[in-house]
């Protein structure tokens, strides 16, 4: 990764929305710098899209102020949408007209000129693997097809900052790796900073280096998924994950006696046995002694999902 | 101002493509066309009869062009307008072109002036194939005043559909649901083409009865031969009943001028309706709104029904200003 670029690309401060007497954005201060590509996650109505909304100058913040690529969102949200492109959530297209002609429209409306538009237009087909379909109907496309345009509209203006609102609700899991793909290769080829909301986790530790948790409006995190395994590790070193052939109680209970285990939690086909010290020699000697093998064992992980939790129900 | 023109073009391209349009186009032409024969007709049959009268019916009644106008003008309008804005937001295609650099207002700006662009077209071309089948048909052509009255009704005829286009704008603008702002244009069109000329007359009547008051026309008693005769009738009874009669009409038709397609039938008449009468030859006279008539020119025409063009203008710009104020208002809001 480029580590130059260290620049901030999206701003915000103390950024807020109410709808009456909801609170939808809370004084949300967040950064995104350029050619990052951050997941933005939260659950529903944690005011992911609406911040997304705010910072394309769709909608007015309440109060506080937001900025994306230098330009502020209130008093100069058309220069913002030149730098910037969303793909919404539930995004729509002309269903009369063709894949081509959506695109052609895009790009008048962003002042490329035609020839240009054309160009894009083949370049971004195949890159979407589209071609075959560009003389199509949108009507008769499929779910990702449709995603697939959604795409290439963002594209077509050659964005320094995309906005991807749920890109893969509703996809197989074969067009959300595909898509997945795309966006990576976007982030590392032309460094296109990318915020990707998304409720499907592993898509995000797939794709993001950073993660923003945003929970009733605030955010509640800003970190590498990196740095947040490892805090999250940090609390408890010591769980080794096992997964044996054989789990008798009689075995667990034996590994409960050894000194220095503190607790052992069988889940599934897993055992996770928690130390105080490292006892990983002790725990698999005594396993092996009662005619079980070891099929894996290591340090405990944290995946994503657990770090999502743990931020979503603390209160 | 870029993307104002693009979303004209898309939109007006879309209109001349849709089956929605082209339907109403193709059922307007073959009725228009039917008018224009049965009036060329009349006129070929009567010795008195004017090209324009293909356009207003020979004594401005019954099935004509103009009375075309009054009853599918609104449908058309409204056709073109009424999911302008809600099917684009329902659809989430309202969010996807609201994220390229435009500024909002040039998304209705755009659609309105398309619409009147589709409006105009389908105007000027009914009313020329018209004109065009009937020059044939009666073997002379419009005289140069009749020229003027074609071309002001032509533009009064443009600006009465758009008035409803700016209605059916106001109502996608409005409302959430197309099956709403569908509903809310058909009651619109009933009420104003229909409706209302029965509520003003009830209203009318309720506060100024026009039943002949009672012993106006007294049965005298029979006379020795057997006879029976009225007495002659009681001329102050007789002069306030007329009174109220007249009063009674007047608040008739200042009820139905709530509806722009009674004030267009009431502007277009005057415009282009011309009676010769074949004994004053030469002499030509117009009915203006009432049931007076006056000799007018296609000038005073315009002129004598000044305030009925106004009013619709007004509607017109009230419709879109609202509707152009609702829609920078409302926001993009998550979840549509």
């Amino acid at each position: 990764m480029k580590k130059e670029m260290s620049e901030p690309m999206i701003q915000t401060q103390q950024l807020t929305k109410h709808y009456g007497d909801i609170k939808a954005v809370d004084q949300l201060d967040l950064t995104v710098n350029k050619g990052e590509i951050v997941g933005f996650l939260g659950p529903n109505g944690s005011g992911k899209t609406t911040t997304l909304l705010m910072l394309m100058g769709l909608s007015l913040p309440t109060s506080g102020t937001a900025s994306v690529g230098g330009y502020n969102v209130i008093n100069e949200s058309k220069a913002v949408r030149q730098i910037a492109a969303m793909l919404p959530e539930g995004a729509g297209y002309y269903d009369d007209l063709t894949a081509r002609q959506n695109l052609r429209y895009i790009g008048q409306l962003n002042d490329i000129p035609d020839p240009e538009i054309e160009k894009r237009t083949e370049e971004l087909l195949e890159a979407v693997k589209l071609t075959k379909w560009a003389d199509t109907k949108i009507g008769k496309f499929s779910r990702g097809m449709k995603q697939r345009l959604g795409i290439m509209e963002v594209l077509i203006k050659r964005p320094k900052v995309a906005f991807f609102d749920e890109p893969t609700l509703g996809l197989d899991p074969k067009a959300t790796k595909e898509l997945r793909d795309i966006l990576i290769k976007l982030n590392k080829e032309q460094s296109l900073t990318i915020l990707l909301s998304s409720h499907l986790l592993y898509e995000i530790q797939q794709t993001c280096q950073k993660v923003l948790i945003l929970r009733k409006g605030k955010l509640v995190v800003a970190d590498t998924i990196e740095n947040l395994s490892n805090h999250l590790a940090g609390e408890d070193r010591t769980t080794i994950e096992f997964e044996l052939t054989k789990m008798t109680s009689d075995l667990i209970q034996k590994i409960k006696d050894i000194d220095g285990v503190t607790s052992v939690d069988k889940e599934n086909h897993k055992l996770f046995v928690h130390t105080e010290s490292d006892k990983s020699r002790e725990i698999s000697e005594t396993i092996t002694k009662n005619g079980s093998t070891i099929l894996l064992m290591k340090p405990k992980e944290h995946s994503l999902e657990e770090i999502f939790l743990k931020y979503y129900t603390e209160d | 101002m870029a993307g104002f023109m693009v979303i004209c073009r898309k939109e007006l391209s879309d209109h001349l493509g849709s089956k929605r349009f082209l339907l109403l186009f193709g059922l307007i032409i073959v009725l228009s066309l039917f008018s224009a024969y049965q009036g060329a007709e009349s006129i070929r049959n009567n010795s008195a009869g004017l090209f324009i009268n293909i356009f207003s019916g020979y004594y401005g009644g019954g099935y004509s062009f103009l009375n075309l106008m009054f009853m599918f003008g609104p449908i058309i309008g409204l056709a073109l307008g009424f999911d302008a804005i809600n099917r684009e937001r329902n659809h989430g295609s309202l969010s996807v072109i609201l994220s390229q650099p435009i500024f909002r207002d040039s998304v209705i700006n755009g659609k309105f002036l398309a619409g009147i662009g589709a409006l105009s077209l389908l105007a000027v071309s009914t009313i020329g194939i018209m004109s065009g089948v009937a020059i044939p048909l009666l073997g002379f052509g419009p005289g140069p005043d009749e020229i003027v009255r074609i071309v002001l009704f032509t533009l009064l005829t443009i600006l009465y559909l758009s008035v409803w286009l700016a209605i059916g704008l106001l109502f996608s603008t409005v409302t959430k649901k197309t099956t709403t702002s569908v509903l809310m244009s058909i009651s619109t069109w009933i009420f104003s083409v229909i409706v209302i000329t029965i509520v003003a007359s009830l209203i009318a009547n309720a506060l100024v009865s026009t039943q002949t008051p009672e012993g106006m026309f007294r049965m005298a008693p029979p006379s020795n031969n057997g006879t029976a005769s009225f007495d002659p009738i009681d001329q102050t009874m007789m002069e306030e009943w007329q009174e109220r009669m007249r009063t009674n009409s007047e608040i008739s038709t200042m009820i139905q001028r709530i509806s722009p397609a009674i004030l267009y039938q009431e502007a277009a008449t005057s415009i282009i309706t011309v009676i010769r009468f074949p004994a004053m030859s030469g002499f030509t006279i117009s009915a203006s709104s009432g049931t007076m008539f006056r000799s007018l020119d296609a000038g005073q025409g315009m002129l004598s029904n000044w305030p009925q063009i106004v009013v619709l203008a007004v509607v017109l710009i009230v419709c879109f200003a609202a509707s152009y104020m609702l829609f920078l208002r409302q926001e993009i809001r998550a979840g549509g």
